[in-house]
Parts: structure tokens; sequence; C-alpha cells
């Protein structure tokens, strides 16, 4: 089961990662942001199905309902950063780059134009559009002070942004900043925005534009409620969307337009200018249903009219609807690939031999069977996944051509030699060392780590298998270095935006290592890797990349520093009057600016 | 007994149960009668079918799959064939019937004034307060202090003897023409028991009512039955008077019984002797005289032949089920009441027929 | 008695606080997820966690935190607010209450009714085909798990997705004040599913101790009374009832706490559901308010049932 808990830490990156290349990319490519273009090439494995119907056309008017299990985290868009809540988040808010559903070529939403970056990397000037008004009870038109309130309040403690460092921190006076104004980020005038950095990361800086901390909020208005800890601004939040969430004339949304554990609710913003906005916005009003289990609202979903789910789809209800409603279900390429961690750093596998021999024996098929088969996961032979730019050039499906790499089943004899050339001649491990297996207690991920489990005991390791539940294992065991685990059979990770760098770095750079929240599980360390990625990463240019990365991408697997066995697709089901477009970039979920009722 | 038309008449009453292990026969066909007025005594020890007799009576071992044949004469009906529905409204109304233990035999969960009302309700048409005049009336019959206080008060406030007096008012609510007491007294200690006697021999007095007492205790008869009836092993072996009884025993089972019990007035040195062995079982009795194995005075040919109750010549009354000829158990008799053990009687008598 | 429940009532408040303070340091001191962590984000850098720390108060020692919480609790009846939506949880709950208690007294009337009446009949006709099935049958209802049972129950019955659309299915419910008939007819199924286990367990109970009390002397009393047979067995149920009222009353009590795996599969928005959803996202002010309501109950429903089983049986008596 993949709870969007565990998609959160991952999809953080996704979507950074989707915005970066995405809105970096843009000064490149130079084609238009024509509504079908998807520059990234999409592999299509066989079974596979891309989008219900794949036109973005639709018959306006309506009400959609949405089935939906889990609550939102965050719907404040200084905070947001769960696949989940940009369904509501991108549908009501507009950040200044956005993308369209079947794209991750970014397009200017607030903005009017490309972002222009100075020749020593140094400024960013976007110029914004005109015409464009908050909604009710603000009403006035949005600004560049927008923009750079949207983006202060996310240093306020109080908002307390996640990724604001990360992307941010190069702005002059942003490390030290709290909330108040902050020196890097100008506004000449009403609808001009310069950002004055510290370091020549305008490039980067720019692509992490279209991240929703930048969609515009008014001063006057939210400073009153990012007062409070934590802020409340969420519960009276303004839209500049085609919808927003139902408020009073007060401006008030919690208990109106969003009831915790109970409903959301879109409505059209009525000041919405739609000649301002590449969304149609067919639907009149998206009514969100929360609670329930995923198993009966599948059902729900595949037998009613004008609803849909928009979370991931239980194993039975997939099959189900493959066998039977073949129409109704979307599966998205390109929701991720998932790995087995060895920890590079401590024994045993701090030998490449031992890890090679692993990586032989795993069954990766049988993994992919437990997720859900064919219909939802390819066998993964390396780390960047279809539709993420260099997946070819690393290989493409058959992957990176070493003998440990070519059996999909698993292979005993292949882990034999391996183990033999690590020093253990009987072909079973005799050391001392117990290995310690932290996996989730929840479905799939269980027996996932079982069979990872009973792979490891059949080549003589001794092990300690531990189950708990999906965030504990990320947050108390696998991204805590200090814990030494050694495997970790069930992380996943989705880029951040379609550049492979949010793939390979953040997870196997040997400078990203952290104390806490570490998201380089297994410690890799390769002096020559680090010093290819960071050279890597000042590359401009696509193909560059591509080539760069791809290559990046092979030596981690010559490597073994970890053993790849999925990539993801995503299942989404629709009722079948409903004309459901998916957000190829945010994890094939329905876009609710783009559906329409049949 | 007198030869006025007896109010109960018993006549052949068989019970057996099916069991696991074979049929008991609780009841072996017996026959006794109850007089207007008077008292008559059983009894016995346990298993020997004296309360299952008097269960019988009023219907209640039919729900056990008991298989009864007979016949229980009441003003003129036979109880044993009596549809459910009509031998209910006698229960408790014409027949009534008192058990052991008063504390388990009331309901703890109702007052005690509930219990009797309902008693009441049961048979006759009359209303609450009417019905509560007649529990209040009946508590203070029966001797209870302070009847109007207590009528509402539960069964564990009262003491061991005031819950049995209750249940004897409980029992009388209705006018009963008979009262069964089942071991009235048996649960009690021996100054309530005097009193429970005392009352139960007033109330018989001014009620004109028959009553049954079914007991263990000789000494409990002795006080207020007027007849006797002595069962053992599901059959009755004597009945007479409670007089005659004590006076001329005939039945060695009776001779032992007597003999077992101290006595204020009999030598200082005289030994009590008990009863040799133990009552036999009730699905493979012995056969022929069930009292032979444990009968001192036995012949051989005891153990073949069934003995049926027979009057003894000169008492017509008196009637006892024994073998052994009128005149040896005289002789014996003489020879036990002087003091003599069993076997001195037996050694100075001489049974014909016995090994010298 | 009305001082022994004014004691009662005043250990349960010191109850409460214990329990308070167990649940304080089972979420803050045992190893699972540091909210702060949760919402810092996947790449958490030690200064954002402890800005997010001071935020939401965790900074602060312990027993601090505790006192003023303790403080809140019972002097303001202020539990706190919602890390995530900042709702106050008092609303939050006490919004919930009204769906719970549908499902829970509804339950529980059904149980009651069906459990004793089953039971009754069983023990009256022991060993009968009748006896056998139900106990049978019982015993599969005691087995089976409460979600798998309200899953089978709408694939077969509910008017959306089931085989034979009957019932409204999932997240049909709505308050008896908004549609009186609506609410009846979507409760009917999660009420069968909470109360199957339970009148199976209760019918089972009645069984033995109504049997048992038949045995008992004062039965055989009423029947020499001349009692027709169905006074005769209400005497035997008012005996047998007592250890039966015991426990209802202590599973009400907890299932007031909130019937998490009924309200999840349903999708009733009770307190259970409120609870189970907060413990998932560690929102603590929630779980701690949720888990003082469910300790709040059962401590009431001890006390209740106490107190009742002194008017049920004259015998006890509490000085």
């Amino acid at each position: 089961m993949r709870s969007t808990r565990v998609m959160l830490f991952a999809v953080v990156g996704v979507l950074t990662a989707l915005v970066l290349a995405a809105c970096g990319s843009s000064s490149e490519s130079g084609s238009s942001s024509s509504a079908t273009g998807n520059g990234a090439s999409v592999v299509t494995p066989a079974g596979y199905q891309s989008s219900v119907d794949e036109s973005l056309s639709g018959k306006r008017g309506g009400t959609l309902e949405v089935l939906q299990e889990a609550d939102f985290e965050h719907l404040d868009p200084g905070v947001t950063y769960f696949a989940l809540d940009y369904t509501v988040v991108f549908a009501t808010q507009r950040p200044l780059y956005s993308n369209e559903p079947n794209s991750n070529e970014p397009i200017p939403d607030i903005a009017a134009g490309k972002p222009e970056v100075s020749a020593d990397n140094k400024t960013i000037t976007v110029h914004l559009k005109e015409g464009i008004h908050f909604s009710p009870p603000v009403n006035r038109e949005v600004v560049a002070q927008d923009v750079a309130y949207a983006i202060e309040r996310g240093a306020n403690p109080n908002v307390a942004n996640p990724y604001i460092q990360t992307y941010f921190s190069s702005i002059e006076g942003m490390p030290k900043a709290e909330g108040g104004p902050i020196k890097g980020i100008e506004t000449p005038n009403k609808h001009e925005i310069v950002f004055h950095l510290t370091e020549p990361k305008g490039f980067f800086v720019a692509e992490a534009l279209c991240l929703p901390l930048t969609a515009a909020v008014p001063k006057e208005y939210a400073e009153k409620f990012d007062k409070s800890k934590p802020s409340a601004y969420t519960n009276y939040q303004v839209a500049t969307g085609p919808y927003m969430l139902k408020n009073n004339a007060e401006g008030k949304v919690l208990g109106i337009g969003y009831v915790p554990g109970k409903s959301a609710t879109l409505v059209r913003n009525p000041n919405w200018n739609a000649k301002t906005d590449f969304r149609p916005a067919y639907l009149n009003e998206i009514k969100i249903h929360l609670g329930g289990t995923q198993a009966v609202i599948d059902r729900q979903v595949l037998e009613g009219k004008s609803v849909v789910q928009n979370e991931p789809v239980v194993q039975s209800a997939v099959k189900l609807a493959a066998e039977h409603y073949k129409s109704q279900l979307d599966l998205s390429p390109g929701a991720g690939n998932r790995y087995i961690t060895l920890n590079n750093k401590v024994p045993p596998f701090n030998n490449l031999d031992l890890r090679k021999a692993v990586y032989a024996a795993v069954d990766r098929a049988a993994l992919d069977r437990e997720r859900g088969g064919t219909l939802v996961t390819n066998v993964a032979t390396h780390f960047i996944y279809p539709t993420i730019p260099g997946f070819e050039q690393s290989g493409g499906l058959a992957g990176p051509k070493v003998d440990y790499n070519e059996h999909p089943e698993g292979n005993m004899a292949v882990a034999e030699k391996y183990m033999k050339l690590a020093g253990y001649p009987s072909g079973k491990y005799t050391g001392t060392k117990t290995v310690q297996v932290v996996g989730a207690s929840s479905a799939p991920e269980k027996e996932d780590a079982e069979i990872v489990n009973q792979t490891l005991k059949n080549l003589g390791f001794n092990t300690k298998l531990t189950l708990v539940e999906i965030s504990t294992m990320y947050a108390k065991y696998c991204d805590a270095p200090k814990e030494e685990i050694e495997v970790c059979p069930t992380v996943g990770w989705i880029a951040d935006f379609a550049d492979p760098q949010t793939v390979l770095k953040p997870t196997f750079d040997g400078n990203s290592i952290v104390s806490t929240g570490n998201v380089n599980q297994g410690q890799v360390n390769i002096p020559k890797i680090n010093e290819a990625m960071a050279a890597a990463e000042l590359i401009k240019g696509k193909e560059e990349r591509e080539k760069a990365w791809g290559k990046i991408d092979e030596e981690l697997i010559e490597n073994a520093v970890a053993i790849p066995y999925d990539w993801e697709k995503s299942p989404r089901l629709a009722a079948s009057n409903v004309h459901g477009v998916a957000m190829l970039w945010n994890e094939g979920s329905w876009d609710y600016s783009f559906t329409s009722l049949k | 007994m007198s030869a006025a038309e007896p109010l109960l008449r018993v006549e052949d009453l068989r019970v057996e149960f099916p069991s696991e292990d074979g049929i008991v026969h609780a009841v072996d066909g017996i026959t006794y009668q109850v007089q207007k007025g008077r008292t008559l005594g059983i009894v016995g020890e346990s298993g020997s079918g004296k309360t299952v007799s008097s269960l019988t009576t009023l219907g209640l071992t039919r729900r056990e799959g008991a298989r009864i044949s007979g016949r229980i004469l009441f003003e003129g009906q036979d109880l044993v064939t009596l549809p459910e529905e009509q031998l209910r409204a006698i229960r408790g109304n014409d027949i009534a019937m008192i058990f052991q233990d008063p504390l388990s035999s009331l309901h703890p969960l109702y007052r005690v004034g509930a219990q009797l009302v309902e008693a009441v309700r049961a048979h006759r048409e009359v209303s609450k307060a009417q019905a509560r005049a007649r529990a209040i009336e009946l508590l203070g019959l029966v001797g209870i202090p302070d009847p109007a206080r207590r009528v509402d008060e539960y069964p564990h406030e009262f003491s061991g003897g005031m819950r049995q007096r209750a249940m004897i008012a409980m029992a009388l609510m209705n006018d009963p023409k008979l009262l069964i007491a089942d071991e009235p007294t048996t649960a009690l200690d021996v100054t309530v028991q005097a009193q429970i006697l005392a009352l139960m021999e007033r109330l018989q007095r001014e009620l004109g009512m028959a009553i049954v007492i079914i007991t263990h205790d000789l000494g409990v008869v002795a006080e207020v039955a007027d007849d006797i009836a002595v069962m053992y092993a599901g059959r009755i072996v004597e009945t007479s008077s409670t007089g005659q009884l004590f006076a001329a025993p005939e039945h060695p089972y009776t001779w032992g019984l007597l003999k077992s019990i101290p006595r204020l007035d009999g030598p200082r040195e005289e030994e009590l002797v008990p009863i040799p062995g133990t009552p036999p079982s009730l699905i493979n009795r012995p056969s022929g005289c069930h009292f032979h194995p444990r009968c001192p005075y036995a012949q051989p040919d005891h153990a073949r032949i069934d003995p049926l109750l027979a009057p003894v010549p000169g008492a017509p009354n008196h009637h006892v089920a024994c073998l052994l000829e009128a005149e040896v158990r005289e002789r014996l008799w003489a020879e036990l009441a002087a003091g003599a053990t069993p076997e001195q009687a037996l050694a100075e008598v001489g049974v014909p027929g016995a090994p010298a | 008695m009305i001082r022994y429940i004014i004691r009662r009532l005043l250990w349960g408040v010191l109850l409460l606080i214990i329990v308070a303070g167990l649940v304080f340091v089972l979420f803050r001191v045992l190893p699972t997820t540091n909210p702060a962590v949760l919402r810092a984000g996947r790449d958490p850098q030690p200064k954002l966690i402890k800005e997010i720390e001071v935020v939401l108060g965790l900074n602060k020692s312990l027993p601090t935190q505790f006192w003023d919480y303790l403080k809140e609790v019972f002097l303001h009846f202020n539990l706190g607010y919602s890390y995530y939506s900042q709702e106050s949880v008092r609303s939050l709950i006490v919004e919930r209450l009204p769906a719970t208690l549908s499902l829970t007294l509804g339950a529980a009337v059904l149980w009651v009714l069906g459990g004793l009446s089953v039971g009754i009949i069983s023990a009256l006709r022991r060993h009968s085909l009748l006896d056998r099935g139900a106990m049978g049958s019982a015993l599969v209802l005691i087995s089976v798990p409460e979600f798998w049972l309200g899953l089978v129950l709408l694939f077969l019955f509910a008017s959306d997705i089931g085989k034979f659309k009957i019932f409204p299915g999932a997240g049909s419910y709505v308050p008896l004040t908004t549609d009186p008939w609506k609410w009846f007819t979507s409760l009917i199924m999660p009420w069968f599913v909470l109360a199957a286990g339970s009148a199976a367990i209760f019918a089972r109970l009645m069984r033995s101790s109504l049997s048992e009390a038949m045995k008992e002397d004062y039965i055989r009393t009423a029947r020499a009374k001349g009692l027709p047979e169905k006074a005769v067995v209400r005497q035997g149920v008012r005996a047998a009832i007592n250890p039966i009222v015991t426990l209802f009353g202590l599973e009400v009590g907890v299932l007031l706490g909130g019937a998490i795996l009924v309200e999840t599969v349903f999708n009733i928005p009770g307190v259970g559901r409120l609870a189970y959803q907060s413990i998932q996202s560690s929102d603590f002010p929630v779980v701690q308010g949720t888990v003082l309501l469910a300790s709040m109950f059962i401590i009431l429903a001890n006390i209740v049932v106490d107190v009742a089983y002194a008017y049920l049986d004259p015998r006890v008596r509490y000085s």
C-alpha cells in the first residue's frame, strides 16, 4: 500500500525536481508550451495505458465528487509539499511558473514570460502578467509584492516552509530571514520581481520558481494570520487559480470550504480571468469527501457517476479495472522508483562483491509481483526511470550490461560467484555480523521485506528483520545514519522534476548525507561519482545533461550501490462519465482544472 | 388410620429416570394416604425416594423425562395423568410445597412481599393491594414481627428462621388443603427448628390443613406427625401411627433407625448402633428385599422374594413389608428394646432357617 | 450511595490525569515520529526542526508541557489545537461525537435485543437444533473480523457497489437532524457489524447464565407456586441478567470512545476515525483529546455499572 505519507518525502523531491527541470529547461528548448507537448521520452512497457483519453478538451459545467481516504496535510501554499495536497493547491493557487497535465515543461503562470537570468548567473528577473486577481474577500489585482511576501513568509517559523533553504538560500538575506522583508527580493514596480543572489546559481533558482511557495499571498490580509503559532493563514487563504476553497464573507475557509476529516469544497473563483490562464477549468464545483477505506472507495468510483478517487488504487481494484473497466483506469508512468538500500559504509556491505552478490540473488520480479505485477510495475535495472531524461542513456529498459543485473528473477549461480570473490569459498556468508533489515509493516512493503530477508538468509547472512509503520521506518531507522541499518528493502524515490539530477543527487551523492532525514540511506560516498555529480550539476543543455547523468547512473549500477527493483506506474480511477486528465508531473493525480464530465 | 376418605391417596407409584448409567428407580411402587387435617411424616435416608414422590405429586418431575406410573388421587382426580394446565392450577393453590433451604428457595432479587403477592395472584383475581394485605396478614400469622415493614424487605434481610416462616406464609397464601414440607427444618438450628415445628402444628390446628412432612430426622416426626411412613430404597417398608411406631416398630430398618438415635431415657453405657453399610444404588438395587444386604437378620431366600406391605397381626392400621415372621420380629424387638445389640438379639432369638 | 458516587467520580478525575500523563509520555518519549520532523519535510535542517518545535511548544521541558496541558484541560476545558488544521480539539471532538453516539447506542440496542433473545431461547431449548444453530452462528460472528464483515456487507448489499442494492453505501451517513430516514438507513449495516460480535457474546453468556439460573432452587419454588412457565422464565432471566448488565455497560463505555474499524469501513465521521487519523499523523493534541474522551467514557461506564449493580442486586451494598 502506498501511503501518501511515504511518497511525501519523496514527492517533495518530485515536485521540486519537476519544477526545477520544468522551469529551468524552458530557456533551452524554445518550444512553445503546447497543450500536448511532452519533452520526455515515454517508454511504454507491455500493458501500459496512458491517459484515459489523451485530449485535453472537455464540456463545461457539472460537479465532480472526489472520494478521498486520507485527509490533507497542508493546504497553505507556503507549506504544502504532498502530492495529495497538490491536487487542491494547484487548482487554487498560481505560482510564477506551472505545468500542464501531460507535460513536464514549465510554462509561465503568474509570470508573463520566461525568467531572465543575467550573464553572471546572479540575477533573475521575472515579469508578471496583468489582470490576475485574488479571490474574495481580497479581490484586488495581484502584484509583485504579493509574490515577494509569499516567499518571505516561508522563512517565518510560524510557516516553516520545508524546502526554502534547500533551493532559495542563495537569495541575498535568505539564510537569516525570519519572515520579514528579504534584501535580495526586489520589486521595482507592480509587475516586476527581481532576485539577487549571492552565488552564481541563477539557473537553478529560476527553476525553483515553479514551486508553490511562489504562489501570490496578499500581505495586508495574511500577515495577521501569520502571527499565530503556527500560522492560521491556511484557514483563511485566498486563491488566484480558477477555483477557491469555499469561504464566508470574512474569508474563513475552516469549517466551510475545508472541514478537517470530513470534506473540502472547491468552487469557482469569481475573480479568475480565463484569458490569463492556460487552464480551461471545465467543472463548476469539486466536492471532496474525506474518510472511508480505499478498497470500498475504488469500487464506489468504478460503479458510480461523476466521481473520482485521487490516491493510489488498491491492487485488487487495479486488476478489476484493467479487466472490466479499462476506460476508467489511468496508469501514469514515471511514478518513481523503488530500491533496496545497502549500507555502503559499514560491514558487510561496504564490500563491493558482497553487494553484487545480493544484487544478483534478489528476485526483483517477485518483489514487483507483490506490488501488483506488470500492470503497475516494471522491473528496474537502473535508477533513472521512464519519463525522466537520461533513461535511455543509462541503458533504457534493459539497463547496464553487468551479469548481476541481467537476471530479474535472481540467479544464485552469479550470486555465488561474487560471494567467492568476496572471500567466502562456500558461496555462503560465514562472518559474524548480523544484518539488520528494516521494512514497513503494511502490505506490500511487508511482503517485499520478507522476500529480501529470505534472500539474505539464503546467502548465509544472519538477519534481524524489523517491520514498523512506514513513517517510523524512515524517521527512526533508515533515514538515521547513526542507526547504521544495513538493509532497507522498501525505500522509494520520486524525482523532484524531470531532471535526472533530482533522481540521483540527493540519494547517492556523498555530500548529501545529513544526520536526520537522510535520504542517502545507503550512505553512498564514492569520490569519483561525487565529483562527476558536482560537474554534471553545472552543465547547461538538456542533451549534455542526459548524457552526463546517464553515465553516472551506469556507474552507480556498476558499483551496486543499491538494488533498484521497481519503476512504478501510478493508477487512478474515474467514473464512466468523467473525462479525467492526469497530472503526469504529480504522480498521475487527476487535475481538477482540466478534468470534465462527459 | 382413620377410615374416612383420604385427602390424598398414592397408589403403587413408580417413578423412573433414564440416566447415562442406567435407569434410576427413584420410587419403586409406593402406596400411602394422607387424611384431612392430619400430618403424615415420611422418613428415610437420602436416596430413599421420599422427595421424588412428593415432587411427583405436584408434577414437578415431569420436565426431567421421568417415567411415572401408578395413581395419585386428589379430590377425585388422578394427578399423574392430569394435563399440565390443570395441575398448575392445583400447585401452590390446593397443594402447596415448601423446601429445605429457604435462602436459596426464595428469589434473592425480589422483595419477600412481592413473592407472596405473586403466589396469590397466580391463582386468584385479586388486586395488588388486596394481595399485599393478605401477605402482611400471613406474615403476621406465621409469627414474623412487624410484618407491614418486613413485607418490603429482601430475603437476605431475614434471619434463617424467619425465612422459613416466610416460605410457609407464601405456601399458605391460597389456603391450601395440603402442605408438603420437604425437610423444612434441616437447614435451621435446633431452637429455631422447634419454633418452626410448633408453628406448623398451630397452623394445622387453626387452618385444618393436612401436612406431609418429609425428613430423615425421627425426632422431627415424633414431634409433629400423626402417622409415619418409613421409606427405604424407593419403597415404603413400614407405615403406622406415630405412637405405635415408636412403641412397637416392626421393620428391622426402623429398629436400626431407632437404635441409632441417642435417647435421653436410655442407659448411660448403651452404645449407639448404626446400621452397617450404605444405601443401595437406585440403578442396581438388591434383588428381593432391598434391605437384605444390611439386615442383620436376613435369610437366604430374602434375596429372592419381594416383601409386600402387609398388616401387622393385631394392629390393622400398622403395615410392614418384611419376610420375617411377626412373632420372630416381636421377640427380636423385645431384645433390642432391652438393650441388646442386633448380634445379641439374633443369637438369643434364633431365626428359623438361619444357620445355628 | 451519593457519597459513594462522589468518591468514585473524584477517583475518576485522578485517573484521567494519570491517563493524560501516560499518553503524554507515550507519544513524546517512545520512538515514534516527532511531529516537528514530520512537518519539516524531506531534508529537514536542524534549525528548521528547532523552529517548528518552538512553534508547536515542543521545546519546553516535558513536565512544563504536561503542567500547561493539565491546567488548560481541567481549568479551562481547553484541549488544545490540532497541529495541522489549528482547529480546537474540543470542537473537533464535539462535532464528531453525535456520529459515534448514533453508531454505538443504536448498535447497543440491537445487540441487547438480539443477544438476549437468542440467548434466552437457546437456554430454554438446550441441545435443540435451534440452540446448536444459534450457538454455532454466534461463534462465527464472534470470530469474524469486524472490518471484513463490514466489507462483505458492503459488497453484498450497498446500494452503490453491492450485488443486491438494498442499503446505502459507505459514506452516506448524515446527522439525525438533517434527514432522519437517511440517518437511519445508512446506519443499519454499521449497527449490524458493530453489534454482531457483541450480540453473539451476549447470547452465549445469557445461555449459560440462564441455564444455571433455571437450575436454582427458587425456580423450583416458582413452579411449585403454580406460576405459568413464562413467569418462571422471567424470574430466571431476572437473576441471569446481572453479570450481563456489567458487561454491557463496559462495552458501551469502550465503544463510546470510538469504533474505529466500523467508522473507517463505512466512512462515518466519528471520534474513532478522528483518533486513528490523528495517531497516523502524530497530531498530539488531537490524540490526547480522543484518549481522554475514551478514558472518561470508560470511567463513567464503570461507575454507572457499579451503581446499577447495587440497584439490580439488593444484596450488594456500598458503604
